[in-house]
């Protein structure tokens, strides 16, 4: 058994999220990931591309599970002679969130301390006090290492160094995109390990798909599965013009649309009536911005589904997810599974 | 040396909300000096007798930092606030925060996906911002929370090569000196008041009240100071610099610092050959002037910190150590 002492959700979700793996930078979760679900699974590898596949043998039909493991991070771009660096972003970031941030620098001989600064008010022109920040302004502050010069290089990779607390149900933290569906599958392979099922279950924790690359893709060629489910996150307690509101805390959604399989979806929404796992309705009516197109579009084809987590302030350094949602997701993902023929 | 400064900063104290720093420093000073007593606006205030008496000196800092307070509780649980002190919006999203004693939350911003065109391209409003603490509704945030409750930001105190980070620094460093002072003991011959104040942030004029109390002779405001020793400042905007000592003001917003002070801080400093520097700007005001509205002619010693007024500020150990070596030089010639 790894360290967890046991699979809570609360636990697994802080635990993962403690953890950073940027596109590109995954192994480390990976293997935390992988110390736990190798009691869950029959055999554990990586693809040429990073990816964690886990396989629950079966003699039936075969069904991929997939989240992507990596997040969003940055790279130095530029280095001053006085010990502050430049950064560009790995994924989709709003810079307007990481002023006034802690950074770490991960450099070859370990990560380093660094500030993300801003402009005391008091020393701002009527100029500054208007920009909106992006990276041409924002700088990193590393001068307290006293080896910053020797360690620094162009291209090292930067995290923001926030750590996640939970408020009853509701946690906050980094990377819940998309590490919270990771901790659902978690759950859904412990469920499944115990039950006697026909499928062969592939549980995929996929690279660098914040940077549209195709760790998932690779992971479905190899794995020939004729069933697949994506499970991502999505905008929860957010308004959208034209679409219901998805509530944070009413459970995963099932996302409908030309990305999915229609008979798959079916018996997906089946499943979670049968065991009353609650659910809500997401109308994608075109490219969901998740592997699921790349999966969908491998060998001959693949029949998938997207499943998603409702969370709020994407990308953020702190994300929020509802515990019960992860748990809710691990149910429906491991009777989808369980009752597939 | 910097033995109160960890947990100083880590105590929440928004302006007006000081009581528990008020507490912990109270608490830390007690048998250390002759007299402590509590003003009835919440200053602390700690009497030193001199060898002869006579000269009342006061050196002032102040307990309060920037944070904020709690205007609404909305429908969907999550809570509005403004800020008490200046506190540039840019620097507070996606930051933890404690609101009241202990709740945690954060200041919750919307997703990049979900701005478009001219939101994006714009700082938003405070009024804009909330403060998401789990709840899913009104009254189950009623349960934890209430209007009127302070908030404050969470980072932890850290110590990495030459530096310390942490919040409030402004004005906890100047607090931690005067208690690192109290400590080591100062043999004066003059009397020296160390005055622990409320609400600078926010601006109202308690040191004149203090002031009335006291009628000390003459004054020093103990601050943390700002620096914009960095790449988006050319060096000839910078206030102060970090790593060279403690920064002597001569003049700030509304106040020419009494020029007998400055002389005597700066001939100090040299005499005893303590690493020091000028502030090198006039932005910002401090408790200075609001003695000196008092009747009373005040001076001006700072530690230079970067990022103050934002949840992470930084300041240098040798500039912390170079202030305490000449005030406390300072005070052991009066």
């Amino acid at each position: 058994m790894s360290n967890f002492t046991s699979l809570d959700t609360k636990e697994l979700l802080l635990k993962v999220t403690s953890i950073p793996g940027p596109s590109g930078y995954e192994d480390e979760v990976l293997g935390e990931i992988e110390n736990v679900m190798k009691d869950y699974s029959n055999e554990c590898f990586r693809t040429p591309l990073g990816s964690l596949v886990c396989v629950k043998k079966g003699k039936g039909p075969k069904i991929g599970l997939f989240a992507h493991a990596d997040q969003i991070a940055f790279l130095v771009t530029k280095i001053y002679e006085d010990g502050f660096i430049r950064l560009s972003g790995v994924g989709g970031w709003d810079p307007k969130v990481i002023a006034s941030q802690k950074v770490w620098v991960h450099t070859k001989n370990g990560k380093l301390r660094g500030i993300v600064g801003f402009m005391p008010p008091h020393l701002q022109t009527t100029e500054e006090y208007k920009k909106v920040p992006d990276y041409d302004h924002l700088f990193v502050d590393v001068t307290m290492n006293p080896n910053w010069k020797e360690e620094i290089l162009i291209g090292d990779l930067v995290t923001v160094d926030t750590k996640g607390f939970a408020n009853g149900d509701i946690v906050f933290a980094p990377a819940l995109d998309n590490r919270a569906s990771c901790v659902a599958i978690i759950k859904a392979a412990e469920l499944l390990w115990r039950m006697n099922i026909d499928a062969e279950v592939y549980y995929v924790f996929s690279t660098q798909e914040e940077i549209g690359g195709s760790g998932a893709r690779s992971a479905t060629y190899i794995s020939e599965i004729e069933y697949g489910i994506v499970i991502d996150v999505t905008h929860g307690d957010e308004d959208l013009p034209g679409f219901p509101k998805i509530k944070i805390g009413e459970g995963p959604t099932v996302v409908v649309g030309p990305v999915t399989n229609r008979k798959f979806v079916e018996h997906i929404k089946t499943v979670a009536g049968k065991y009353n796992i609650r659910t809500q309705v997401e109308a994608i009516p075109g490219r969901s911005g998740t592997d699921t197109e790349d999966v969908q579009f491998t060998r001959n084809g693949v029949k998938t589904s997207l499943v998603s987590i409702p969370l709020r302030y994407m990308h953020n350094p702190y994300e929020k997810v509802c515990v019960k949602d992860v748990e809710d997701t691990a149910k429906l993902l491991a009777f989808s599974a369980a009752e597939l023929q | 040396m910097l033995t109160f400064l960890r947990e100083l900063t880590e105590l929440k104290g928004p302006s007006g909300f000081e009581d528990d720093v008020r507490e912990y420093i109270k608490s830390k000073i007690e048998g250390k000096v002759d007299e402590v007593f509590e003003d009835r606006m919440g200053n602390l205030i700690a009497l030193k007798k001199g060898k002869t008496g006579g000269k009342k000196i006061l050196l002032d800092a102040h307990m309060d930092e920037v944070g904020f307070m709690v205007t609404n509780i909305n429908e969907d649980g999550t809570l509005s606030f403004a800020p008490l002190g200046g506190v540039d919006v840019r620097v507070i999203l996606s930051k933890k925060v404690v609101v009241g004693k202990d709740v945690m939350g954060i200041i919750g911003y919307k997703a990049a996906h979900l701005q478009h065109g001219e939101d994006y391209a714009r700082i938003p409003k405070y009024y804009e911002l909330k403060i998401d603490i789990g709840a899913s509704s009104k009254s189950e945030a009623e349960k934890k929370v209430a209007i009127g409750d302070p908030v404050s930001f969470t980072t932890e105190y850290e110590e990495v090569g030459d530096y310390i980070i942490a919040k409030a620094l402004d004005d906890r460093g100047g607090c931690s000196l005067l208690m690192d002072l109290i400590d080591d003991g100062v043999d004066a011959n003059c009397d020296v008041y160390f005055a622990f104040t409320v609400q600078e942030e926010t601006g109202p004029k308690w040191p004149v009240i203090l002031m009335e109390q006291l009628k000390a002779d003459m004054v020093i405001a103990i601050e943390t100071t700002t620096s914009g020793d960095d790449p988006e400042l050319e060096k000839y905007l910078w206030s102060t610099h970090l790593g060279d000592g403690p920064a002597i003001t001569f003049m700030h917003r509304g106040y020419v610092v009494s020029k007998e002070i400055f002389d005597k801080l700066v001939e100090t400093a040299k005499e005893s050959n303590i690493k020091f520097q000028y502030k090198m700007r006039t932005v910002g005001g401090t408790n200075a002037r609001r003695y000196a509205m008092g009747g009373m002619p005040a001076g001006v010693v700072s530690i230079p910190a970067r990022y103050i007024h934002s949840p992470i500020s930084e300041i240098r150990k040798d500039d912390y150590e170079n202030t305490f070596k000449l005030l406390k030089t300072f005070l052991e010639s009066e």
